[in-house]
């Protein structure tokens, strides 16, 4: 049984003390120089004050944070930075939804299919990533804009109609960037729920049906539950990065859509004010992590919801 | 001269390549044989076959790469390319789409660059923060080339920057669709052009334009006045502002995205070229100055080859590319006078535009993007804000 196998591979005591510190030595420097020490660098940082001419004045302050909660006036609860950080939560949980509905009877399909045509479907899966992320991003603008395939596409039936069509307005805007977030972070969310799907063995749907299950039952009661750690790896596989991401809401908000990635990124280039920033990024961190746990604990990691 | 010159650089090109194919043929393990064609000798043609100008004078250049640090969508690819082959120096190019980024990158420690492409108060910024060196003009001998009236708009910038070009920031809109042409910054605020304006992506200009329209200095430092700026601006960011680009606005306007907006001269006349029923106008408030040019960053690993650049790209023979791919408004008068000579249709299409075409009296009437010293963090802070909030 794969269930048993894949437990026996996660309890496997390593045969030699030496070896495991040597396996693990490479991916602990890399993640040592290119993660740690830099976190800890914006951590120090977003306790600074922004100094003239973009320095640095390291006078530990709770400032930057308070800024961005709004309240660093008295008196005055200014919203802007909180409305950006819900903006930013609300959109990733749209994403990951709509990725879920859209990706999930993809996934089953794929799954279900004769065991020689899921390859080639999963290959089509995978074609889109070997363009440039920012190219397939830059794509959507020319299927959106004003006179663009879409819009052409419609006007063109409504020609057939004799009908009157007046191009819909969908770039730049909120719609885009969601649109184009879903396109972007489908292929994590189909992967590994294709992955719990496809473990599904035949005999539990044959013995449900013996049991007399009808097919939405069957669905409710066996697939559904069964594919819920793929559902909870692709969802954490896409609402991280939905959360960070700032060129699909550039590009395709035409600026005007800002997520806290935007904002982020802003402050460290034309804002020039690296401290705010770093302050920003850590709130985001935080919030991040604090969603990913919650979510998490309530529908358990990989192997626990499987062993369920 | 030159086309003897041709001539003689094609059958050494062609000697060679069938040595190199014999080579090839015979004894697959050795090195190619190097050309025995010294780099003077043979005709330099970019992959579009544009001709590349000799050098001249021609700097002696050791290094063998240069790194470039550039505005987007704004050089020639021509010039870049014949620079690398006329100097037999690898050319790598990176893109900034702000002053402030590149300003933010440079401290931030982005080292290796050879030459940065800064306009505007953020010259005044980055000498005054030690990160230009100050230009040793007695390698620039084709500095003589730029008019010394637009030399004058540079001021004491010139100390640290081979001027590149200059234009107004102003209203750009489509005839087509506009019914009522904006005449001055104010007019954008008009109800009827809601989601209807494409503007530069720009700190300074954009809050300046708003400072304008009530009537103060584009380089105020009073928090009372940047706050009336900010709230006019939030209002305009949250109705008739539909995107901001400073990569390539001209295409939001081309493409039918945007109606008006606000962008450079030179963005605004390839618009037009596109689309004829582009117009331009400079607002009655004062349209608003760039003035930009290259520079050497403290430090450049190959310094030699930033000079041959600076000096290379003030050649007539060079420069004169812009009037055809990046029309701005261009100081440099040998370009000028030689694409009058030799490519009387380039010419005539800049020199008859008023859009490009700005004499340096011109540009006396426009305001300037200056230095603000410490203000300068409530002007970030002001943008922060008015971007933030929709």
């Amino acid at each position: 049984m794969a269930i048993d196998n894949s437990a026996q591979l996660v309890d496997a005591p390593p045969r030699n003390r030496w070896q495991g510190i040597l396996l693990a030595l490479p991916v602990t420097l890399l993640m040592t120089v290119l993660l740690v020490v830099p976190l800890i660098i914006i951590g120090v940082n977003s306790f600074g004050q922004r100094g003239p001419d973009n320095t640095i004045i390291y006078n530990f302050n709770l400032n930057n944070y308070l800024r961005l909660l709004g309240i660093s006036e008295p008196g005055v609860w200014d919203t802007l930075y909180l409305e950006i950080l819900v903006r930013s939560l609300w959109l990733a949980f749209q994403s990951t939804v709509l990725v879920i509905l859209v990706g999930y009877p993809l996934a089953y399909f794929i799954a279900r299919a004769p065991r020689k045509q899921r390859n080639f479907w999963l290959f089509l899966v995978l074609v889109p990533l070997w363009t440039n992320f920012v190219i397939r991003v830059y794509a959507w603008i020319m299927i959106l804009r004003n006179q663009g395939v879409l819009n052409s596409l419609l006007g063109w039936a409504a020609g057939l109609f004799g009908l009157n069509f007046t191009p819909l307005d969908l770039y730049p805007s909120d719609f885009a960037v969601l649109v184009c977030m879903v396109y972007e972070f489908l292929p994590f969310m189909i992967l590994p729920m294709f992955t719990s799907l496809e473990k599904i063995e035949d005999s539990l749907y044959e013995a449900a049906a013996d049991l007399g299950a009808n097919t939405w039952n069957t669905f409710w009661r066996v697939t559904f539950p069964l594919s819920l750690p793929g559902i909870v790896a692709g969802t954490i596989l896409v609402f991280i990065p939905v959360m960070g991401t700032f060129i699909v809401s550039d590009i395709l908000g035409g600026r005007q859509v800002i997520l806290v990635g935007n904002l982020i990124q802003r402050q460290f280039l034309d804002a020039r004010d690296p401290v705010f920033g770093s302050a920003a990024t850590i709130v985001l961190m935080v919030m991040t992590l604090a969603v990913t746990l919650y979510y998490t604990r309530k529908f358990g990691f990989a192997e626990e919801a499987f062993g369920r | 001269m030159n086309a003897s010159g041709f001539r003689r650089g094609r059958r050494a090109t062609a000697g060679v390549l069938l040595l190199s194919l014999a080579f090839a043929a015979c004894a697959p393990v050795t090195t190619p044989a190097e050309p025995t064609l010294s780099a003077e000798e043979s005709t330099k043609t970019t992959s579009s076959g544009f001709v590349c100008p000799e050098p001249s004078p021609r700097a002696e250049v050791t290094s063998k790469q240069i790194n470039l640090f550039l505005w987007t969508e704004y050089i020639p690819a021509d010039i870049v390319e014949c620079f690398g082959l006329v100097y037999g120096v690898e050319v790598n190019q990176e893109y900034f789409s702000s002053n402030e980024e590149l300003d933010a990158k440079l401290r931030a420690g982005a080292s290796g660059y050879d030459i940065v492409h800064p306009s505007d108060y953020i010259i005044n910024v980055m000498i005054r923060s030690g990160l230009l060196e100050k230009l040793d003009k007695t390698r620039l001998s084709n500095l003589g080339n730029i008019d010394p009236g637009y030399l004058a708009l540079y001021g004491d910038q010139a100390d640290y920057v081979s001027p590149y070009q200059l234009g107004t920031q102003a209203i750009v809109y489509n005839s087509a669709v506009v019914e009522n042409p904006p005449a001055s910054w104010a007019d954008l605020w008009n109800p009827e052009f809601e989601n209807r304006l494409v503007m530069i992506d720009d700190t300074r200009v954009i809050i300046g334009m708003a400072l304008l329209t009530l009537g103060y200095d584009i380089n105020t430092a009073d928090p009372a006045q940047l706050a009336e700026a900010e709230e006019r601006l939030r209002e305009l960011a949250s109705t008739n502002v539909k995107l901001w680009d400073s990569d390539s606005p001209k295409t939001a306007l081309i493409a039918g995205d945007a109606d008006l907006g606000v962008v450079w001269n030179g963005e605004a006349f390839l618009a037009q070229q596109e689309l004829d029923t582009i117009e331009y106008v400079l607002p009655t408030e004062g349209a608003i100055l760039f003035q930009d040019g290259f520079a050497v960053p403290t430090g450049a690993p190959h310094a030699d080859a930033a000079y041959a650049w600076m000096n290379y790209l003030l050649q007539g023979d060079v420069a004169w590319l812009l009037l055809k791919d990046y029309p701005y408004t261009v100081p440099n008068r040998a370009a000028l006078d030689y694409a009058q000579a030799n490519q009387p249709e380039v010419y005539a299409l800049y020199a008859n535009s008023a859009i490009t075409n700005a004499s340096p009296e011109d540009l006396q009437n426009t305001h300037r993007v200056e230095d603000v010293g410490d203000a300068l963090q409530l002007y970030d802070r002001v943008w922060t804000e008015i971007k933030g909030g929709n």
